[in-house]
Order: C-alpha cells, then sequence, then structure tokens
C-alpha cells in the first residue's frame, strides 16, 4: 500500500543550509587565508558568496524533497531544475542511520541516512525528519520481519538486557589506553598556527621568568633546586616532569574524547541486526545489520592486553561511517566500525559469537606461517640498515665531532640482533586457520589482531607471489571482501610454502563456489 | 546509456555469431586447461606501446630541434643531447617490444564448470579465483585497435573490493562473450 508524500521536516532548511555551510568550509577557510584574514572583515561579501547560496538552496531543498514509501521501495524525490526520481528497494537497504546533535535533540529531529550495499554515498539523505517519521522510515525500510522484530523489542527495550554495555569507567580506561589525545593537541595546534586568533604578543609579552620566580617562592624546597641547580640530574628531572606531564595532559585529553563521543555505548540486538547507541555529541544511533558484517577484527595493543582488554571492529557492506554526515558526503568514509570500543578479553570472544553464530574464536587450531620467514624479514631489514649506517658513518667523518665514523658500526648488529627476536616473535604469533565456515588470520607481536571473515563473505580468493617470494618458493594468500576499507585488519596471509598457499587456495574456492554470497 | 546499448548491440551479434556456428561446432570453454590468451594481443600491446613511447619522445625532440636551428642549445649539445634520445629510445622500444610477449606467456585463464582462475605476472605474480557465484555482472568491451583484430577484453565484476572487476584482455570476441555468458549468475545462464 504506498503511503502518502512525506515531506521533510519544517525545521529542516536551517539543517540544510548548515551541512552545505559545513562542506563549503574548506573553501570558505582557503578564501579568507589566501585574501590575508581581509575577507574577515568583509563578511558580507562571505555571506553573499556562501552563506546565502547554502540558505537559498536549503529552502528550495526542503520544498521539493519529498519521499514517500510503496509496497517495496522508498521513493525519493529532488530537484528543482534537474529533477531527479529515485526508488530505492527495500532488500537493498541495509542501515538506516539517525544522528542527532544537542540541536537536533533539542527540537525532537534526526537527520536519517539510508544506506545499501553500493557504498559511498547514502542512498538517501534525509535532513531532517522528525523522530516519529523516523521510526516510520525504519518500520518501512528494514523489512517485515525485521519490523515485527523491531517493533517487538521496542516493546521490551525497557526490560531487554543490551548485549553489550560499556560502562564510563572503561571508556576513561580507554582514554588511557589509545593515542586520542595526540590527535585532540595536534588539532589545536594546527588551528591555533593557522588562526591569528590566539594572541601570539601575548604569550611572548607576558614575564615568564617572573612567573616562574614566583613559583619558586612558593614551591617546596627542592623545586626551587630543580630550577636552580644546573646539574645535569636536574636537567633531566625537569625534562621528565615536561615529558610526564604532557603525557598526562594527553591522556585526560583521550578520555574527554572518549566520554563525549562513546558515552553510554550500548549495543542492542534487534531482530537479527544490531543497534549501537552511543556518544554525547554527536549522539548516535546505528543500526549494524548482523548478516552484512564482512569481517570482524579484534585488536589488543600492548596497553590494551596490560588492562585485560581488546576492541572489536566490523566491516559491513556499503555501510558508510555512520557518525560523520560528511565523511558520507564525501564518499570517502571507511566502512569500519566499532562493535566494542572496549572489551575484557574473555567476553569478546563471546560476543563476536553472538552477532555471527559462525566465527568461534576459541578452541581454533593455529597453523603457523613458514618459521623460515624471520629470515626473510631480517634481510629486508638488513637490506634497509645498509644505507643507513653508511650514511650515518658518513656523517659522523665528514660532521665536527668527536665521534668516529667507525662508531656506526655499531648500528647493524643492534638492530639486525634485535630484528631477528623481533621477527621470530612475529613469526610465531602468525597464523590462520580454517574452520567449517571461516577463516581466520592472526598477526602481530606487540600489538595482536585476529581478524575472521566467513565463507558466504568471500568474494575471490587469490595467491600471489613477489619474486622473493617465488625464489624461496613462498608466497600468500589474500581474501577479498565486499566494502574493504583502504586500512585495518583483514585476510592476507603472507610467508607460506608454496604447496601450503595452493592447498588454501583450493580449498577457499571450493568454499566459495559452493556457498551464495547474500548481501 | 548508449555507449552501453552499443556494447550491447556488439554483443549480441558475437553471440548471434556463436549461435550461428552451432553448439557442436564450439569446443567446451570447460576443459580443464589453462588457456592463454590470443597470440594477436601482444601485437596490440606493441602497436599501443609504440605509439605511447613515439608520441612521449617526439615532444622533447622537436622542442630541442627547435631550439638548435634558431641558435638557442649549441651544436654540442644538441648532438649529445639527440644520442642521449636515441638510446633512450631504443631501450624504451625494445621494452615495448619484449613486455607484452612476456606479459603474454605468463597469463594463463582456466575455465571451471562454477568459476574462472586467471594466473599473470611476469615478476609479481598473482593466481585469483572467481567463483561464479559471487559474480555481479560481466562487461565485454573491445577497443579501436582490438576491434580490427577481433579481439576482445572481459571484465567481471564482484562484490569485493580488490578484485571488484577484474579484466581478461586480447581474448578473441567470440570466446570473451562466451565467457561472459558461462559466467554470469544462475539466471542468465539458464538461456543458454
Amino acid at each position: 500500500m504506498p503511503t502518502e508524500v512525506r515531506r521533510l521536516h519544517r525545521w529542516s532548511a536551517p539543517f540544510i543550509a548548515a551541512g552545505t555551510i559545513r562542506v563549503l568550509m574548506l573553501p570558505i577557510i582557503g578564501a579568507v587565508l589566501a585574501s590575508g584574514g581581509v575577507l574577515l572583515s568583509r563578511l558580507d561579501l562571505l555571506s553573499v558568496l556562501f552563506v546565502v547560496p547554502a540558505c537559498v538552496y536549503a529552502f528550495i531543498t526542503q520544498r521539493v524533497y519529498t519521499y514517500r514509501f510503496t509496497e517495496h521501495e522508498l521513493v525519493v524525490r529532488d530537484g528543482l531544475l534537474t529533477r531527479n526520481v529515485r526508488h530505492v528497494s527495500y532488500e537493498r537497504i541495509h542501515n538506516v542511520a539517525l544522528v542527532r546533535n544537542p540541536i537536533h535533540r533539542m527540537l525532537g529531529v534526526a537527520t536519517a541516512r539510508v544506506e545499501t550495499a553500493a557504498g559511498g554515498k547514502p542512498e538517501a539523505l534525509l535532513r531532517v525528519i522528525s523522530l516519529e517519521a523516523a521510526e516510520e522510515l525504519r518500520r518501512y525500510t528494514l523489512g517485515e520481519e525485521r519490523t515485527a522484530a523491531s517493533t517487538d523489542s521496542a516493546e521490551t527495550t525497557g526490560e531487554a538486557t543490551p548485549t553489550l554495555q560499556i560502562p564510563d569507567r572503561e571508556l576513561v580506561r580507554l582514554g588511557l589506553i589509545s593515542n586520542r589525545g595526540f590527535l585532540v593537541v595536534a588539532t589545536f595546534l594546527g588551528a591555533a598556527s593557522q588562526g591569528q586568533w590566539w594572541d601570539q604578543d601575548w604569550f611572548t609579552e607576558q614575564d615568564w621568568s617572573g612567573i616562574f620566580a614566583g613559583v619558586q617562592a612558593r614551591a617546596p624546597g627542592w623545586v626551587g633546586w630543580l630550577f636552580d641547580s644546573q646539574t645535569v640530574v636536574s636537567k633531566v628531572f625537569l625534562g621528565l616532569a615536561v615529558l610526564l606531564l604532557l603525557l598526562v595532559v594527553i591522556r585526560v585529553l583521550s578520555m574527554a574524547w572518549y566520554l563525549v563521543r562513546y558515552r553510554g555505548f550500548t549495543l542492542h540486538q534487534q531482530g537479527e541486526d544490531l543497534r549501537a547507541d552511543y556518544g554525547l555529541w554527536p549522539a548516535v544511533s546505528s543500526v549494524i545489520p548482523a548478516h552484512r558484517i564482512q569481517l570482524v577484527t579484534i585488536s589488543a595493543s600492548l596497553l590494551h592486553r596490560w588492562f585485560r582488554r581488546a576492541s572489536i571492529d566490523v566491516e559491513t557492506a556499503g555501510s558508510t561511517d555512520s557518525d560523520s554526515g560528511l565523511g558520507a558526503a564525501s564518499g570517502t568514509a571507511s566502512t569500519r566500525q566499532w562493535l566494542a570500543p572496549i572489551i575484557e578479553i574473555e567476553r569478546a570472544h563471546e560476543l563476536v559469537r553472538k552477532v555471527l553464530p559462525e566465527v568461534a574464536l576459541d578452541g581454533l587450531e593455529w597453523k603457523p606461517i613458514e618459521a623460515r620467514a624471520a629470515r626473510r624479514i631480517v634481510n629486508r631489514i638488513a637490506i634497509a640498515v645498509t644505507p643507513i649506517t653508511l650514511g650515518i658513518a658518513a656523517l659522523f667523518t665528514l660532521a665536527p665531532i668527536p665521534v668516529s665514523g667507525w662508531q656506526a658500526l655499531w648500528l647493524p648488529p643492534v638492530v639486525l640482533t634485535t630484528a631477528w627476536l623481533a621477527a621470530r616473535q612475529w613469526v610465531r604469533r602468525t597464523g590462520y586457520s580454517l574452520s567449517e565456515c571461516a577463516i581466520y588470520f592472526r598477526s602481530g607481536w606487540i600489538g595482536r589482531q585476529v581478524t575472521a571473515v566467513r565463507f558466504v563473505n568471500m568474494q575471490t580468493v587469490s595467491m600471489n607471489q613477489s619474486p622473493f617470494d617465488h625464489r624461496k618458493r613462498m608466497a600468500s594468500v589474500a581474501v577479498d571482501t565486499a566494502g574493504a576499507g583502504s586500512t585495518g585488519h583483514r585476510i592476507h596471509i603472507p610467508f607460506l610454502d608454496v604447496a601450503v598457499a595452493e592447498g588454501i587456495l583450493s580449498r577457499l574456492y571450493e568454499e566459495t563456489r559452493r556457498t551464495e554470497f547474500r548481501w | 546509456m548508449g555507449d552501453r546499448e552499443q556494447k550491447a548491440g556488439d554483443f549480441d551479434q558475437a553471440e548471434a555469431r556463436t549461435a550461428a556456428a552451432g553448439p557442436r561446432a564450439v569446443p567446451s570453454l570447460v576443459d580443464g586447461e589453462h588457456h592463454p590468451v590470443d597470440r594477436r594481443t601482444v601485437k596490440v600491446a606493441r602497436i599501443i606501446g609504440f605509439s605511447v613511447v613515439l608520441l612521449i619522445s617526439i615532444v622533447p625532440l622537436i622542442l630541442f630541434t627547435i631550439g638548435w636551428a634558431v641558435g638557442a642549445v649549441p651544436g654540442p649539445v644538441y648532438l649529445s643531447v639527440l644520442g642521449i634520445w636515441l638510446l633512450l629510445l631504443a631501450s624504451s622500444l625494445l621494452i615495448a617490444y619484449r613486455w607484452p610477449a612476456a606479459r603474454h606467456r605468463h597469463l594463463r585463464y582456466l575455465v571451471e564448470e562454477d568459476g574462472l582462475c586467471i594466473r599473470r605476472g611476469v615478476f609479481w605474480r598473482t593466481v585469483i579465483w572467481i567463483p561464479i557465484t559471487r559474480v555481479q555482472h560481466t562487461d565485454v568491451s573491445q577497443g579501436p585497435v582490438q576491434r580490427r583484430l577481433g579481439l576482445g577484453t572481459l571484465t567481471v565484476h564482484t562484490a569485493g573490493t580488490a578484485g571488484a572487476s577484474i579484466s581478461l584482455a586480447g581474448l578473441e570476441q567470440g570466446i570473451a562473450s562466451r565467457l561472459s555468458h558461462h559466467l554470469r549468475p544462475a539466471r542468465a545462464t539458464d538461456a543458454n
């Protein structure tokens, strides 16, 4: 039964305008910088160039953008001069992401992104609709059985225990583990170095020695000694203290960042899908279609392991990064998203199994890669080390320093011994496993990652040989999946014996041959 | 859109020709053999390679000759440049001549009942398996030189990322069409 034509919310225009201006931000900043800041004083010009067109566009869009639900598809009409009608079959839609920042919440609206497996841009971007309309959209697009499931869960949401809930202290821990703070600092410094808005004169005009003197006068004696004495020890102490302070600041920023972005992270089972709600700003509510997960990775850095934690991320076909409308618009968004930014190692396997029942990460029989791979890794490093050593030797000899060029010869043995030890550890902990319905690959020594891909999600399988591989009778095996990002851990098993690689290849082909790929 | 229709037209013609030849006249594609692509593809690649090399190298030669004629480039400099240019041209032409043959030698395809295997690569070697169950759609295209020689390029599209589209160039057009038909997902092969 086709519904009537639906329009965007009456508060849409400002959101559309804001979105457009956000996209235009880069050109605006570019124009302001190019004009040497003169444009900043010509706000009238700026607004005529950017703001007015954005607003006109927003008003027109709000008027002409309509959508309606037919029996099988969502029909979106858009455009004033160039009219566009798009039919999106419900079957192909696999995510309806709602993005809400505080302003959205104040007005009780949401930006809805309708995503299909096609990837890149969302099939439809409804900016903005009311919450009831969003609920209706989800009900229609996510299909009959999923509708029933989601209404069911909607009724029982209060009682239903979420699949995963991340308390604040875990997010604090995550902040401690991760290096997000560096990013915050870098962003700040980048912004500071660009604009005139922070007054450098103020900074240089301050009486810094006076401030230091004041601090010294009030501080206990040993602090004074630190600043006064010119010994090496005090300088080292001072340096360490500054470093420590910096680290603490960065970690605190990390924690703050995670608390803002992932506050109240909850994962609900919703029919066959998962729904992740998180974040203070922006508040994100995103559906992760469990059957469209192509790949799952569990990662644990050294710090993660110290805290006995890991993180889980998944790649879903075609879905774009759910929390940034901008990324989706530019079509470069990653398809990776957190299933759990932080989770106890013991519970990680359990969660993966709950989401993908065929994927059982515990009790796997891991097969190693070739032990002689370590030698090849060291060889590679040796090739890199030779010119570096020669360079340093030349530098030491030529530079007016009392160090002989021969000192550089310490470098190769030290680097190569370390490399040898590290490579052996890496090779020992890198391996693969094949189960009834999935392939697993793990790698890494200090930071470890395990990736699993179900056979139904494999696309093509390939075996690759570099000239070196060829000489050593080795090969690597790679599995291609839909929606694979350019970064991130994936199934790429290096340093296999050719015969073993061929065996894996034919087994994997056999598996893809007899299974259908489902979107 | 028109382009696509054009291609479809070519394709249908090729299809009609293979049909006219009769089903018994055409040996099955699935024969368990690793086939090389048509040898004439080496010729195509050489023609293209030579044209590119000549086009790129002719521009600096003309510039230097003009410079010499005008008197901006002294005679000895011009002569040495000419020597280097000839050397570079000769080596580029040699590569443009040898490389297609080497590539052809290392390119093999195997057709299975339910998939296609391609091995290729002179230095960096790859064996890739494409099961029909993962084929989204297929293209058969022909460049101008290919058209004169009756060759075509088959492109297989999957939902993957690195292997989203896999091309096999230099097939005889008839084989390319048949292979494209063979590889299309179940409901398309029903028509066969």
